[in-house]
């Protein structure tokens, strides 16, 4: 009977049975555990043959895991609400990846087309930008040249829209944190 | 008899009547209860729009922008009809900002100079609110939302919610006591806070001096003025449509970044909100860093969009959503298409 078992137990491993074979095995190697060793033997073997690596367990190995497992206590937790996985992470990670290769390709664009000077974008010079005064700020820093239009402009504006600038604004400074978002 | 089943028939209703009056639970504050019985959303803000200009008042209050917040010591002084606001940063840089018949003045310590703005049309640096609080009935439904207490006092809650998505919401706390304002808060439209100011403590005076700003040493004073009287020059530029509720306030025409040039500033207002717009030649040593690139850019609680129109340059920039914005952008036209 073990011995009509064996190529069983070898297709099994090799996940070459069937949905109903399989369960019928499992069934019988539940009941005989001279079936679960022979079973342990060939997983070790095919597992050895496949990475060149072997751990030499004893038989009982599986049997004194669950013996210690029986021993373990019980804790009686609330468990946590299964996460929703109504998107397969697989599927988040390959958007990921191409949202990735996007804007590296759109970053290395303008290199590939020879033109190094490609006007920047008003968050990237927002970003660039060191923090700076009014012209009639009282406190001077350096200006560099490609920071001058924005604040001098857009900071005249926002003191002749509104004078309460002068009370919530220290010293306009933060006038340079410009961010840009799409017209809906 | 039949009196008697009418009996029967209203003895049940006065009970249950009866017995919902004795579990509804006694105000809270019996003395302001009358109070807010009489008030509506409206006369509270006119109540406080009237203490704001009549009484002497001071404190410290909290500006907070964008996760920024700047504590400064605020006064108001009012006498004869002579109203001057006070306010002195507690932190650094060390100013002190003055508002006094239609202009409004900002001394920095550090360096001594004085910086004078003429704003003819603004009235507090805690809220604008309009003259008739009617106007806003267009556009904004204000009512009594309750009470609460701030810088333990107690104040009545006033919602000011927009009727379209054009406009942003605020949300005002004013004293039962002296109907002044302790806390406004603007909301975007995701009711998410983009401004808010609050004061920590308030105390009325019956009287308070009036301040003068004077540079320690006068000749090292950098003085700069910025004259911005009105101006009776015809507007270069129409606008086709306005949001509705947005009147045109002001209109200057004045030299601005320090250079000859004239930039045309039209401000427009729907009683709460202030929109500007800016026109002036295209500048080739400074041109706008943003010009067409079709997008509406922020500065903390404050919308700006730019783009050129013939040989002149736009922006209109004010705390209205973004699509406001746009509206008054695309709705600027030249008056004369040879200018």
């Amino acid at each position: 009977m073990n011995e009509e078992m064996n190529p069983k137990i070898s297709q099994f491993l090799d996940n070459e049975l069937d949905y109903d074979e399989a369960l019928d095995l499992l069934q019988k190697l539940r009941a005989n555990p001279e079936l679960t060793n022979k079973l342990n033997r060939y997983e070790a073997i095919s597992h050895a043959l496949k990475t060149d690596q072997f751990l030499n367990l004893s038989t009982d190995f599986s049997e004194k895991v669950s013996q210690q497992l029986q021993h373990e206590p019980v804790y009686l937790l609330p468990r946590k609400k299964p996460a929703n996985r109504r998107f397969p992470y697989q599927w988040l990670a390959l958007a990921a990846s191409v949202a990735v290769v996007s804007v590296l390709a759109v970053r290395s664009l303008p290199h590939l087309g020879g033109n190094d000077k490609v006007p920047a974008t008003s968050l990237q010079v927002a970003q660039q930008q060191t923090p700076k005064t009014l012209p009639n700020s009282p406190v001077d820093t350096p200006k560099t040249e490609s920071e001058i239009p924005l604040n001098a402009r857009i900071n005249d504006y926002l003191q002749a829209h509104n004078g309460s600038v002068y009370a919530n604004n220290p010293n306009l400074k933060s006038m340079a944190r410009v961010t840009t978002y799409n017209q809906k | 008899m039949i009196v008697v089943k009418w009996f029967f028939l209203i003895l049940p209703v006065v009970s249950t009547l009866n017995a919902l009056a004795e579990n509804t639970p006694p105000p809270a504050n019996t003395e302001t209860r009358p109070a807010l019985q009489l008030l509506d959303g409206k006369q509270a803000l006119a109540k406080m729009a009237l203490a704001m200009r009549t009484m002497n008042y001071q404190g410290t209050v909290a500006f907070l922008r964008d996760g920024k917040l700047e504590p400064m010591k605020y006064s108001h002084a009012a006498n004869n009809g002579h109203e001057q606001e006070h306010l002195l940063s507690l932190n650094s840089p060390l100013r002190e900002v003055v508002r006094e018949t239609g202009k409004v003045s900002c001394l920095y310590k550090a360096t001594q100079k004085l910086v004078v703005d003429h704003r003819p049309f603004e009235r507090s640096f805690l809220i604008e609110l309009p003259t008739d609080i009617n106007q806003l009935d267009a556009v904004y439904e204000i009512k009594l939302a309750g009470e609460e207490s701030i810088a333990m006092l107690p104040a009545y809650v006033v919602t000011i919610k927009p009727k379209d998505d054009l406009r942003y919401a605020r949300k005002v706390w004013l004293s039962q006591q002296w109907y002044l304002p302790l806390k406004v808060v603007v909301y975007d439209q995701d009711e998410e806070v983009l401004e808010e100011l609050m004061f920590t403590e308030l105390e009325v005076k019956d009287a308070l001096p009036f301040v003068g700003l004077k540079p320690a040493n006068a000749n090292a004073a950098l003085s700069s003025e910025n004259n911005e009287e009105p101006v009776s020059q015809q507007m270069p530029f129409v606008l086709s449509v306005l949001p509705k509720g947005f009147k045109e306030v002001f209109f200057t025409r004045k030299p601005m970044h320090d250079l000859e040039q004239p930039v045309d500033h039209l401000l427009l207002s729907d009683g709460l909100a202030s929109v500007s717009v800016y026109m002036e030649h295209k500048n080739a040593a400074q041109p706008l860093v943003n010009l067409d690139s079709n997008r509406v850019q922020a500065i903390d609680a404050v919308n700006f969009f730019s783009h050129t129109l013939g040989d002149f340059e736009l922006t209109v920039m004010g705390e209205v959503p973004s699509e406001t914005i746009r509206l008054i952008a695309d709705s600027v036209k030249l008056r004369d298409a040879t200018r």
